[in-house]
């Protein structure tokens, strides 16, 4: 089984994020830049899978340059090889242009089963494992908190609000998870080491057929037009309790239809 | 010269942090109350190949050394999470054995000490023979029969009753009644070897013991590197055991820190937070730069360990572990200090380790035998012993 786990270098959630006021966007240069925790879920399930039925596990990523540190950390938990799409004029490329490249890419690897997180923590869109599956042909099975494989069906439980849906597909598909499928293994000491030593293609995207100016901000059918920083919390109604601060908790509770 | 870690290093190091903070200082709490001893970290660590970096490709390890097992124990501490028995199993007889044991008890062992399922506690200290290794008494006779008889008694062994086997400092006699010194092999399970638990006031995952030899039956391959052996092979653990201990008093220290900073960011009278205050902030400031001090000393311990020029090592790793255990006393003082009567609650998990923090300063080896040392053999001022 050929699995290709898609891998996206983001800047840390758990830290103060921001957009470049020049171009609104992600200001990656200040940031420090992890591997889309979603992602983690996804590269662990390909694991698995290639654990339980055999093949080879490649991670793809498009990123600048600096995103082959993610690359290494992703190499480090266990995958075969990588495959890292990189290019000055990707610079500014919205989802769909994203979709194109990634998708080219995926066509040179013949993947049955294409894994990715349901979303990254920076645009947290959601919609590139659909643009994906348009523009492979193949089944989107998405937002997967189990996935299992018999032969050459692919069976989902699609998380909802509500409870989950099993979805069917067969290979080739692209499947995308939630962070409530697996628990992400840490890389061993051997897979650090391993690590540096296994194979990284490099792509152009003259090399993917893709041309400059349908990528980029030239390419882009999407535009962010301004950003504002989130307001602070107002202050908020204080409620004095002198001895019916209850009452006046539950009279506001009840006027906000909350009890 | 380079400060700077490789990129090996440091992925390293943030593995060991993550894998750490899913069990946190909660966990090594309660196992230490239940008298447990953190067995399923201990047993992740060493699946992920953490207990064995040190150890040698060939027999399971990673093929690294003691500076990145040092980081190990770092990191895990830092985390709150001191395993204690990676300083005696990987550390010093993990080392010894892949110096100077002979094949067959590199194969026997060094795996699963890398791997973390087996543990080698190791046994020098005894009653009448602190600090002072040479007066040790513990002696294997030659038996008629083949292999040793091994008598003799042993204090303050840690994590005893969770270890497969004891690497026991001792001497062989012979007939003639000659002695010589040897590190000997003995099983937990072996006829005549028992162990009393000494009650300690320590919140650790492994405790302490007195441990009785009587006519413990060996056979001659239990000597580490066969009837050859010498003093040397003892020294070689020696070095890597004050490195590793000055890495869980360094983890300790930057454990404290991180506390008593959170809390001082949060915490606000008089409308600031008292981090702001310099009473409060100029100690642990300087705190941060004694384990920083000693840090660096530890790193270099390490590296001279690992570049073979052991001579120059045990000055480093002697004054390293001095260093560490006075930063981390320090810092955890500091550190409880600033949480004022949080400091010494349960929930800040703060007052547990000022007693834990002051274990570095007595073992595995004193404060003052360390001064001594440092006195005659940097100094070369005269003994007074």
């Amino acid at each position: 089984m050929k699995i290709v786990v898609l891998v996206k270098q983001v800047p840390d959630s758990g830290a103060e994020r921001n957009l470049r006021a020049e171009d609104n966007t992600v200001d990656r240069a200040s940031a420090n830049n992890v591997i889309n925790e979603m992602d983690e879920y996804a590269i662990e399930e390909a694991l698995r899978l290639q654990e339980a039925h055999g093949g080879e596990v490649t991670v793809l990523t498009m990123g600048p340059q600096r995103a082959t540190e993610s690359i290494r950390k992703a190499l480090s938990m266990g995958p075969d090889g990588a495959v890292h799409v990189v290019d000055d004029a990707l610079s500014g490329t919205d989802a769909l242009g994203t979709s194109k490249v990634l998708a080219k890419a995926l066509e040179r690897l013949n993947a049955d089963v294409i894994i990715c997180g349901a979303e990254s923590t920076d645009a947290r869109g959601q919609v590139l494992p659909h643009m994906l599956a348009e523009r492979l042909g193949v089944a989107a099975l998405t937002g997967a908190r189990k996935l299992t494989v018999d032969g050459s069906q692919l069976t989902i439980e699609r998380q909802t609000e509500e409870g989950y849906e099993v979805v069917t597909a067969a290979t080739p598909a692209i499947v995308s998870v939630w962070d409530t499928i697996n628990e992400p293994r840490y890389p061993s000491f051997k897979g650090i080491m391993a690590a540096k030593k296994k194979p990284v293609e490099t792509l152009s995207i003259a090399d993917l057929g893709v041309d400059a100016g349908e990528v980029g901000w030239a390419g882009a059918q999407t535009t962010v037009k301004e950003h504002t920083k989130r307001p602070p919390r107002s202050a908020g109604q204080k409620v004095t309790d002198s001895g019916e601060g209850g009452v006046a908790l539950v009279d506001y509770l009840s006027s906000e239809k909350f009890v | 010269m380079n400060f700077a870690e490789t990129d090996e290093q440091k992925e390293l190091r943030k593995a060991v942090k993550a894998l750490a903070e899913s069990y946190g200082r909660d966990y090594m709490r309660a196992e230490a109350k239940a008298g447990k001893h953190a067995d399923a970290l201990w047993r992740e660590a060493g699946r992920l190949g953490f207990l064995g970096v040190n150890l040698p490709e060939e027999f399971g390890g990673g093929g690294a050394g003691i500076y990145e097992l040092s980081l190990v124990l770092e990191e895990l501490s830092a985390a709150g999470c001191p395993l204690l028995m990676m300083v005696v199993s990987p550390a010093i007889c993990g080392t010894i054995i892949a110096r100077y044991g002979t094949r067959e008890q590199q194969e026997q062992w060094l795996p699963s000490i890398a791997d973390g399922s087996k543990i080698m506690a190791f046994a020098i200290t005894e009653p009448d023979a602190g600090s002072n290794s040479h007066q040790i008494t513990t002696t294997g006779q030659a038996d008629p029969e083949g292999g040793y008889i091994l008598n003799g008694r042993k204090v303050f062994i840690s994590g005893v009753d969770n270890a497969d086997a004891i690497m026991v400092v001792g001497r062989t006699s012979s007939a003639e009644g000659y002695l010589r010194p040897a590190l000997f092999i003995v099983p937990t399970d072996a006829p005549g070897l028992q162990w009393q638990p000494i009650e300690m006031e320590l919140n650790a995952t492994e405790r302490q013991f007195m441990v009785f030899l009587d006519d413990v039956k060996l056979p001659a391959d239990a000597i580490v590197g066969g009837e050859d052996a010498n003093l040397a092979q003892l020294f070689a653990g020696l070095n890597p055991e004050r490195i590793m201990v000055a890495a869980l008093s360094i983890g300790i220290g930057r454990y404290a820190l991180a506390r008593a900073t959170s809390y001082m960011k949060e915490r606000t009278v008089w409308g600031t937070p008292i981090g702001a205050h310099q009473g409060l902030a100029h100690p642990l400031a300087a705190a941060a730069i004694e384990i920083e001090l000693a840090r660096l000393m530890m790193q270099k311990a390490a590296w001279l360990v690992d570049s073979g020029d052991d001579r120059a090592a045990g000055e480093a790793a002697n004054m390293a572990k001095y260093a560490a255990a006075e930063a981390s006393v320090k810092a955890v003082d500091q550190s409880v200090h600033s949480l004022g009567g949080n400091g010494l609650t349960v929930e800040y998990g703060l007052g547990s380790l000022i007693n834990v923090a002051r274990v570095s300063r007595i073992a595995p080896v004193s404060r003052e035998m360390i001064l001594n040392f440092v006195a005659q053999q940097t100094l070369g001022l005269p003994r007074s012993y």
